[in-house]
């Protein structure tokens, strides 16, 4: 048995946090340049880039529909990729969970906002907010299928239970992006085909316009990425968080059950 | 400008939509990172 003088040498210490953020040397450069990428952003969307020929100024809303479902997109992808990572036994760690999970909660936001962007432009050019149409229809079902994913992380057990059953839904949710990409040529659409990144299409755009809609993607990503760290980080510590908290349920266990001996 | 509303709704959605997000993450990092020790902290 350890004596009072070496269970007080042996003891944990508890120290006072130092770090009281999630950020570091690189997230904050990496913020710097997704503000000024964002406010360069705004600048062309709204003023400098030319209206189009047939779409007139509404087109302006196009760089945040293109921008926010490219980032979208590319956030349902990362998570499925970050969830096999996590089911594959040599690579399994509760990290690839968190990422995916928050990469996942950006990427419904992002949805979100393509909805709502793209409902915007559909006043303005089909003369209504919403049509069921197949690729609105589809993309609107690929957001609920993440609402879902979220909701699934949210149910209760331990953090590999959730990390399991999550990456299954994250798996199989992902499959409906080629449906939704698809949508417009497996169905009859209003919705318009890819242009710019068809290199069959005899589409021509502004050289302004197609900076324009490149600096939306690159801008949106990189806010991605900002937000997928920071988002990540946060998840770690709400898992610290909750294993501290069954820790300090134990411990009172214990010693309840040490009184009542 | 034509439709100024329209569009103007939609940056505005947008961005905000994005600040907010960001309020949000940076807000709750440093609220749970108050609570815990730095070895619950890989990335420091």
């Amino acid at each position: 048995m350890a004596t009072t003088a070496e269970s007080q040498t042996t003891a944990p210490v508890a120290t006072a946090p130092t770090v009281l953020h999630t950020g570091t040397r690189f997230t904050r450069v990496l913020g710097v340049l997704t503000i000024a990428s964002l406010a360069v952003l705004a600048l062309f969307g709204l003023i400098i880039s030319p209206e189009d020929i047939t779409q007139g100024e509404s087109v302006r809303i196009l760089y945040i529909h293109v921008g926010t479902v490219w980032v979208a997109y590319l956030a349902f992808v990362v998570t499925a990729v970050s969830s096999a990572a996590y089911l594959w036994k040599r690579t399994r760690s509760l990290t690839w969970d968190r990422i995916a999970g928050a990469s996942a909660e950006i990427g419904v936001v992002f949805m979100a906002l393509t909805l709502l962007a793209g409902a915007l432009w559909g006043r303005l050019s089909w003369g209504t907010f919403w049509v069921w149409d197949a690729r609105v229809t589809t993309t609107a079902f690929l957001f609920i299928t993440y609402v879902g994913y979220l909701a699934v992380r949210g149910l209760g057990g331990s953090h590999q239970q959730r990390a399991r059953r999550s990456a299954v839904v994250a798996l199989l949710a992902v499959l409906e992006i080629p449906l939704v990409h698809f949508s417009v040529k497996l169905w009859r659409s209003v919705h318009q085909d890819a242009s710019v990144a068809d290199r069959t299409s005899n589409v021509t755009l502004d050289d302004t316009m197609l900076f324009t809609l490149m600096l939306a993607t690159v801008a949106f990503t990189l806010l991605y990425v900002w937000y997928v760290f920071h988002r990540q980080r946060v998840l770690t510590l709400e898992d610290a968080m909750d294993d501290s908290g069954l820790d300090l349920a134990l411990a009172e266990r214990r010693r309840e059950g040490e009184v009542a001996r | 400008m034509k439709d100024l509303g329209f569009i103007l709704a939609s940056y505005i959605s947008a961005f905000g939509a994005a600040g907010a997000l960001a309020w949000w993450v940076l807000r709750r990092g440093r609220t749970l990172a108050r609570q815990l020790p730095d070895e619950d902290k890989p990335w420091t």
